[in-house]
């Protein structure tokens, strides 16, 4: 249970002269659950872009499973291999309208996976159970509340057997009320076993799920460390100023 | 008054003529669906050349962008003109059969495959832009979700953005198809004997204008519904897009 799943070595991300990411080292162990926090324009969100090649790093590598996935020759082989193993969660879900919900978990099983449509219908019919939305199948996006656009996101992710899934502060975007029932999808996920890296402001949830905190600024991982000891004993002064003023809230 | 009614609206003559314009008319009809259909082929085709990523298929963007810019730029009537005038030269030239340097296929006269190949080249190009501009109008989270699903490009064009953007852009591509029937007119110019060029000829044997007259009535019996259901398709969008933002 202790292998590495992730291991990223001095990651470098720069947009023309903006430098987001400056040396990102970060180890991600099978199972676990790492939360990233950190205040905005951090480039907490460029990281998890990074990790699954949706923006290839400049510089530095990333070891996925064993295999390097940042080596230059190999991109379209690379991006196949990251693709098929990391899920990921948006902000703003990017469910595809034009589709019912259960459509949406099944596109890319067919058409990627290569699976039948009645097996991609039993798979999608299966997970949409599991994130509580047996119901919604046949409703379009549209028709959906933003909780559960993004517990079909999620479902959507789910089905293409990813080994490790990335959210990218996937209950930003929603109502109070609705957080909720995002965050106990992502508290099953992770009491199942699943490797997640979590970009998220939302500490509690953190300090429930999971095993490891990286705190962020500047594009630079500041402190990292276990959750007890970086959320409620922070050695560096930036991160007891950021969780001082999350907390206060 | 008198003379003008009598100019424009004689209705004895439109009844003797009636035949022979509606005969021009089917033939414009004919020419405004083939090159419709090809225009819309042709026009998302040059979109997604347009859209292909990477910097190694940056000359095929290139070549592409300068096809539009080209054909967007110059008179149909010119490339009706120097595709008649030439085409059968340059194949013949080039080796193909008479076959495809003087077409007549399906029963239709050589001008009808001259206009059919301009109106597609150019209207192609308008439609492309069309095309594009609902491409990106769809937002960059569709194509990054399907990209992170493990999806292609291509793949990620096809079942996502592609059938989002059709949707967007129905209208203006019904819009452009208007005005592509209406320029069909300018393929009479190459003795294709099309709605216009019937009424002409009426005009030219009897110094009154009653046949062009009914030409345009039965553009408008086409045209105005096709305009009216534009403006329905829009008004239903619209609803869509305020019922979405009122559950978001």
């Amino acid at each position: 249970m202790t292998e590495p799943m992730l291991e990223l070595h001095g990651v470098h991300k720069r947009f023309g002269t903006l430098e987001v990411l400056r040396g990102i080292d970060l180890t991600v162990l099978r199972g676990n659950v790492v939360c990233v926090i950190g205040p905005s324009g951090s480039g907490k969100s460029t990281l998890l872009r990074c990790i699954n090649l949706l923006e290839p790093p400049d510089e530095g590598r990333i070891v996925l499973e064993g295999k390097e996935i940042t080596a230059g020759s190999a991109r379209g082989e690379s991006l196949d291999f990251v693709r098929r193993r990391v899920g990921m969660v948006f902000q703003q879900f990017n469910l595809f309208p034009h589709k019912s919900a259960l459509e949406n978990v099944c596109l890319a099983q067919e058409k990627v996976l290569g699976r039948s449509r009645e097996e991609a219908a039993k798979k999608g019919r299966e997970l949409l159970g599991r994130v509580g939305l047996s119901d919604k199948a046949s409703e379009y996006p549209e028709r959906l509340s933003g909780g559960q656009q993004q517990r079909v996101a999620i479902a959507r992710a789910l089905a293409m057997d990813p080994h490790v899934m990335l959210f990218d502060e996937v209950t930003s975007a929603l109502d109070p009320e609705l957080i909720k029932e995002v965050l106990d999808v992502l508290r099953e996920l992770a009491a199942e076993g699943m490797t997640m890296v979590v970009v998220t402001h939302e500490i509690g949830f953190a300090r429930d799920v999971a095993n490891y905190v990286v705190f962020m600024d500047e594009g630079v991982i500041v402190e990292e460390g276990p959750v007890r000891r970086v959320i409620d004993a922070p050695r560096e002064e930036r991160t007891k100023r950021f969780l001082g003023l999350v907390l206060q809230r | 008054m008198d003379v003008v009614f009598e100019q424009y609206f004689d209705f004895g003559l439109m009844r003797d003529e009636f035949g022979f314009v509606l005969d021009g008319f089917w033939q414009t009809v004919q020419l405004s669906i083939i090159s419709g259909v090809l225009a819309l082929a042709w026009g998302l085709v040059l979109a997604l050349l347009r859209q292909l990523p990477g910097r190694g298929l940056a000359p095929v963007r290139g070549l592409t962008i300068a096809y539009i810019d080209l054909f967007r730029g110059v008179p149909l009537l010119l490339v009706v003109l120097i595709i008649s005038g030439s085409f059968p030269f340059v194949a013949e030239g080039l080796g193909l059969p008479q076959s495809i340097g003087i077409p007549q296929w399906f029963g239709k006269p050589d001008p009808f495959w001259y206009g059919t190949m301009a109106l597609t080249l150019t209207y192609g190009a308008y439609m492309a832009e069309v095309y594009r501009s609902g491409i990106e109008g769809v937002p960059g989270g569709q194509m990054e979700a399907a990209r992170a699903l493990g999806m292609s490009h291509g793949r990620a064009m096809r079942h996502v953005i592609v059938p989002q953007a059709v949707r967007r852009v129905i209208p203006p591509l019904l819009n452009d198809f208007i005005a592509l029937m209406k320029d069909t007119s300018l393929v009479g110019v190459i003795a294709l004997l099309e709605v216009v060029e019937a009424g002409r000829t009426v005009q030219a044997e009897t110094l009154n204008s009653s046949a062009l007259t009914l030409g345009a009535l039965m553009f408008l019996v086409v045209t105005l519904p096709l305009a009216r259901i534009v403006d329905r398709y829009i008004a239903r969008e619209q609803g869509r897009f305020q019922r979405g933002l009122a559950t978001a």
